[in-house]
């Protein structure tokens, strides 16, 4: 009897961490972005917790910070965690853009995804690729997420049990916001031929298709709805919240990725190999 | 009953408006090696691909032991060695082979056991342990053929698997295949005639898209005549074919190629032509250098009459 289809997206997945943790390629991108999170961590991040953290400070940038569209920062009760939030919805997105950018594109170039789909179908190659490597973002934001409060930590070590509610928000809306992205590169690359290409026309059909909808909406408000379909388009919005209140816009992203992944899908079905 | 293991039904397929294969329909039962010839861009790549999955037809209907191609429950079932299909670079031969085996429901032990059966069969199993790479070419071919063993499928596709190897790797293969071929039907595209001459009972010939003929082996043809192929060290053609032609029972002598000629007889009338050529060939002190009995399949598909 052939295997289940969870028993081969669980394989598919766990090829995709392999490929990840344990190739020499997949090490050199971790590494890459560990010494970035680093440098961001130390600085940026480090610098502008501190600046709030201390109550002088905390008053003067208030004004600013509303100023910039970032007041929100003073809601998180762990100023390093806000600031995190605000940099980690900037930054796992087109780290998400680059990181799943060649789900399916070059094993279909080389041939390799015949000796896969021999043995497993496409939906289970689609769908497995796509949960391996949303499984490596949930890793890289959990790291990072972890990195922060380790920060936070090292300033005031009282913060560690009024910090875990927080830190599981954290992680478990930022993965929300990864989903469409990565569910649109999974698209993208059941279509072109290259990692590159997929970046370029994932970077290409945001800007379009963002202006496209925003100016249909300001003729025809009645196609505002149509902003839905626009992956990161609840990401204004959740600047402005915190802790948990993101779960609010949940919608947003698990609709888009539904929409998205059928597609894909549906391209992938259609794709020659 | 027997049912058929493939079968295809109308099957057309265009790339961008050209025609690469045309209202092809023909069934197969689980059996002997079948052999795929045909041209440059006859179709049997599209063919094969169509039966692997890897291509949906323009129109037709195509079935492998009753199900579509690529699916789910062919897993284990078929398996092909895909045209230029190469391994993922990043990890070992190894590894990916026991990801295929997983893949096809083995548990770890086992698909490791496998994974060195098939590369042993191939005398790789020193590459296991390399990434795609740093393989030769002739070294990444039988790696492909290898995967395609793994778990003793009922059905191959090979497409092209003795082209860019040497003498004595087409020799494995060939092997592998002729021991396998008692529990796995293969269907081989290839352009090496002699090859599939050798492995195939049974010959598919593609042109233009178009299935042309099915041959069968000539012992299995109900005809009144047989033909003996001779090839000669140098010698006078026309002198051997007038005393061949003088010999009792031969129908006709060609000479479709230099030092190559191909008798045609009644066995009726001489049962034992095989032991009156070489007579004649002895009397005239010219030297042979192999005599086989039936045409070549080159002459069969492509030289007929």
């Amino acid at each position: 009897m052939p295997p289940s289809f969870f028993n081969h997206l669980l394989l598919i997945s766990l090829f995709e961490l392999k490929r990840a943790f344990a190739t020499r390629r997949g090490l050199l991108s971790l590494i890459t972005f560990a010494v970035v999170w680093y440098f961001i961590l130390l600085y940026p991040l480090r610098f502008a917790a501190e600046l709030l953290a201390q109550e002088k400070g905390f008053k003067q940038d208030f004004g600013f910070l509303d100023f910039i569209g970032l007041g929100s920062i003073h809601h998180w009760p762990i100023p390093e965690f806000g600031v995190f939030w605000q940099l980690a919805l900037i930054i796992f997105p087109i780290l998400s853009i680059t990181l799943a950018a060649d789900q399916t594109c070059s094993d279909r170039e080389r041939g390799t995804l015949r000796f896969i789909v021999l043995r497993s179908s496409r939906d289970r190659v689609f769908f497995g690729r796509f949960a391996g490597v949303m499984v490596i973002q949930a890793l890289l934001i959990s790291a990072a997420a972890f990195s922060t409060l380790a920060l936070a930590l090292y300033r005031d070590a009282m913060l560690f049990s009024s910090a875990w509610p927080n830190l599981l928000a954290l992680i478990v809306n930022l993965i929300l916001v990864v989903l469409p992205f990565t569910a649109l590169m999974a698209t993208l690359s059941a279509q072109v031929k290259t990692a590159r290409q997929a970046t370029l026309w994932a970077i290409l059909i945001w800007t379009f298709l963002a202006g496209l909808i925003n100016g249909l909406a300001n003729y025809l408000p009645a196609l505002a709805f149509l902003k839905l379909l626009i992956p990161g388009y609840q990401l204004a919005e959740l600047t402005q919240l915190s802790g948990w209140q993101p779960l609010q816009l949940a919608y947003i992203p698990l609709l888009q990725t539904f929409i998205l992944l059928a597609f894909g899908r549906w391209i992938m079905a259609r794709q020659v190999l | 009953m027997k049912s058929p293991i493939i079968q295809c039904q109308q099957l057309s397929h265009a790339y961008a408006g050209k025609v690469a294969l045309s209202n092809v329909t023909f069934e197969l039962d689980a059996g002997e090696p079948i052999g795929l010839v045909g041209p440059n861009g006859a179709g049997k790549t599209t063919l094969l691909n169509i039966l692997s999955g890897f291509l949906r037809p323009t129109s037709g209907r195509a079935r492998l032991f009753g199900h579509p191609p690529g699916a789910v429950q062919l897993n284990g079932q078929v398996s092909a060695l895909p045209q230029d299909a190469r391994l993922d670079a990043s990890f070992t031969v190894t590894e990916q082979l026991v990801f295929y085996a997983r893949l096809q429901g083995m548990a770890r032990q086992q698909a490791m056991l496998e994974t060195g059966r098939v590369l042993d069969a191939f005398a790789l199993t020193e590459v296991g342990h390399e990434k795609p790479p740093v393989l030769s070419h002739g070294m990444a071919k039988r790696v492909a053929i290898a995967q395609a063993l793994i778990g003793h499928p009922a059905l191959v596709l090979l497409d092209e698997p003795t082209a860019g190897l040497d003498p004595v790797n087409v020799r494995t293969v060939r092997a592998v295949i002729a021991e396998q071929a008692s529990r796995t039907t293969f269907i081989i595209s290839s352009h090496d005639l002699a090859e599939l001459d050798r492995l195939c009972q049974h010959v598919l010939l593609l042109e233009n898209g178009r299935l042309q003929t099915e041959t069968i082996r000539e012992d299995e043809q109900p005809t009144a005549s047989r033909f003996i192929t001779l090839q000669m060290e140098p010698c006078p053609a026309l002198d051997v074919m007038a005393s061949l032609k003088a010999l009792d029972g031969v129908l006709q002598v060609t000479n479709p190629q230099k030092n190559e000629f191909i008798v045609e007889y009644n066995p009726g009338v001489q049962p034992n032509m095989d032991q009156l050529l070489m007579q004649a060939i002895h009397a005239h002190h010219w030297h042979y250098r192999q005599l086989s009995h039936g045409k070549t399949l080159e002459e069969k598909l492509f030289f007929k009459g």
